[in-house]
């Protein structure tokens, strides 16, 4: 048996991103800042450290000092991070279109495969874009039928750790604190390469050109 | 007089009651579609104020009275008003008090009677008002304004909500709780109605308030928030869809990576099975009978295995043979029990030539005698006989022993 903080090191040192919703037990220890400082001096014995995102409600670990081989690492990282932001900004603003409140998909949200995807069946827009959704790489669907790829999506958004399924008979997934991650993403690349991207949805939806 | 209201009254509850169909359909589609109603019918429910005509092109609609009386009692989350105006009744609260107490001093009991019945009524109006105020507005916070459906109108109904509420507060001020008890005076009934009912209906609602108050900006604060959320990723898209070949400059290659993009990889393995550890080995056997797929080596068919010959004889068995020493003590305990006189052990032994060493003898009795249970031991008695050291005195040398029964 391992100890509550055995297994939680563990879970970070396999890169998993700890949030209340995929292990809720380990969010509540790390946000003991008596217990997250137990946890460090463990990792910087491994070159990491503590890092936490999305208001400090996800927490992940990060390396410490990053030398050669570290930032290889991490240009790797980042490349396929860069190539999946489109797929997944897409897939984002799709399951917001195509849920009742409008309300973007975050933290904590319980997503319905059945209803979204009968939304989604009613609506040839959405059908569409789903289809392109499913085709990128990063989804990788070969499917014809919206059934097949509306799964394949769900399913490598689960196997990279943006969804999970707490029932494996319900098809009801819920997010992860990883999409609050991305938000913060995508908030940093708009903010560095000062791309104004609230102001140019802004712009376009007062122009009429809504998307 | 009061028989003529109670019949005007039944006769318009009545009248309700028979047209509580067309009065549902009004309330939910605002207005009556008059073609499918007949005139009388209509005439009649005018007449009796239960539906108007703002003007001569409209439709006949439900007047607000009715309206108030469905949503009150519906808890229908249409209901959007919220009745501000505490200033006029708290005015005419004041006139009538001033009413009823000149009638008590002018000792006009029937007049005060028919005063304090209006007064009560209005105290029980004004907080029922204002709790329902209450309730209206949690009920829109309760669903986050779930009867529209953009975050926009969202953001414009907390807004209102949010101005309801300071008009509320800004009302709730009115209350002056030291001039309401100086009219009270010490009139019993008036200071009742007056301090204690208000009082209650006043603390309870600015409490809530101020809830309503915490939660609304709460809420606004998340909507806001969906809203740049929303913003940003259709911007992005935009952007995207602008300049396809956009692609961010590396952060990993910054000299200070953000932390949001120092992410380490995986690390950890899987551990391998240690088939030295002994603690481990019910859990490996364990794993080994449940393995389901058996690696069984493929036969070699070119060189078949020579056949044996095979011999079979039969197998050697294994006799059970008690030692002799052990057989020799069983008798030496028959021999005492069947004399019934007691018996030293090595008297037993060179009567009966016995060829064993006589301290493995001796040790063999004391053996057998302490080897009997409980039960059979109690029939027999065995006393060493022996000096002790002459020197040590605790250590107590055994020459013989002697069995004997109890």
């Amino acid at each position: 048996m391992m100890s509550e903080q055995g297994r939680i090191l563990s879970a970070l040192l396999k890169g998993c991103f700890v949030c209340q919703v995929s292990d809720e037990e380990g969010w509540r220890f790390l946000k003991n800042r008596e217990n997250a400082d137990k946890l460090e001096p463990h990792l910087n014995v491994l070159n990491r450290t503590l890092a936490s995102t999305g208001e400090g409600e996800v927490f992940f670990a990060a390396y410490l000092t990053i030398g050669d081989e570290e930032r290889k690492v991490l240009a790797q990282q980042f490349q396929e991070t860069a190539s999946a932001l489109v797929p997944l900004v897409e897939w984002l603003l799709l399951v917001q279109q195509a849920s009742e409140s409008d309300l973007p998909v975050t933290l904590g949200n319980a997503l319905r495969l059945n209803e979204l995807q009968s939304v989604i069946e009613d609506t040839p827009a959405y059908a569409e874009q789903l289809e392109k959704i499913s085709r990128y790489r990063l989804f990788n669907s070969s499917s014809m039928n919206l059934d097949g790829q509306l799964k394949q999506v769900f399913k490598r958004l689960t196997d990279l750790g943006y969804l999970i399924k707490p029932n494996n008979e319900k098809q009801i997934y819920l997010v992860t604190g990883k999409v609050e991650h991305l938000y913060e993403m995508i908030k940093f690349i708009d903010e560095t390469e000062s791309l104004s991207l609230s102001e140019q949805a802004e712009a376009a939806v007062q122009q009429g050109s809504l998307i | 007089m009061s028989q003529v209201l109670i019949q005007a009254g039944t006769k318009l509850l009545n009248a309700l009651g028979r047209h509580s169909d067309l009065i549902m359909h009004a309330y939910i589609n605002g207005a009556i579609n008059e073609s499918d109603y007949s005139r009388k019918v209509l005439d009649q429910l005018v007449q009796l104020g239960v539906l108007w005509r703002p003007d001569p092109q409209s439709p006949l609609r439900l007047k607000n009275a009715v309206r108030t009386l469905l949503e009150g009692s519906l808890q229908d989350d249409r209901n959007r008003t919220i009745n501000t105006n505490i200033t006029a009744s708290l005015a005419s609260l004041r006139t009538l008090a001033e009413h009823y107490k000149e009638a008590l001093h002018y000792n006009r009991f029937n007049e005060a009677h028919a005063h304090i019945g209006d007064l009560t009524e209005h105290v029980y109006q004004l907080t029922e008002s204002l709790s329902n105020s209450v309730r209206v507005l949690f009920s829109r916070i309760n669903n986050e304004f779930g009867y529209v459906s953009s975050v926009e109108a969202k953001i414009r109904e907390n807004e209102l909500a949010q101005g309801q509420v300071s008009d509320l507060l800004q009302q709730l001020e009115s209350f002056h709780f030291d001039e309401l008890s100086e009219l009270a005076g010490s009139n019993r009934e008036l200071r009742h109605l007056l301090v204690v009912a208000l009082q209650q209906s006043f603390a309870s609602a600015a409490q809530e308030l101020s809830v309503v108050q915490a939660r609304l900006l709460d809420l606004l604060g998340r909507f806001r928030e969906f809203q740049g959320r929303t913003r940003l990723l259709k911007g992005f898209i935009l952007h995207m869809e602008q300049q396809p070949d956009f692609t961010p400059s590396n952060y990993g290659n910054l000299s200070q990576v953000p932390v949001l993009f120092n992410q380490a990889e995986n690390m950890l393995g899987v551990a391998s099975a240690d088939v030295n550890q002994v603690e481990h080995e019910s859990e490996y056997q364990q794993i080994v009978a449940s393995l389901t797929d058996i690696y069984r080596r493929k036969a070699d068919d070119e060189v078949s295995p020579r056949t044996q010959e095979i011999e079979v004889t039969a197998q050697g068995s294994v006799i059970l043979e008690k030692d002799p020493i052990h057989e020799a003590v069983d008798a030496f305990f028959c021999d005492v029990i069947d004399s019934g006189q007691p018996k030293s052990a090595l008297e037993y032994y060179t009567q009966q030539d016995l060829t064993f060493d006589q301290e493995v003898w001796i040790y063999q009795v004391i053996g057998g005698y302490q080897a009997l249970d409980d039960n059979d031991k109690a029939f027999f008695a065995l006393d060493p006989s022996g000096q002790v050291d002459r020197i040590f005195s605790g250590n107590f040398y055994i020459n013989d022993v002697t069995l004997g029964l109890r």
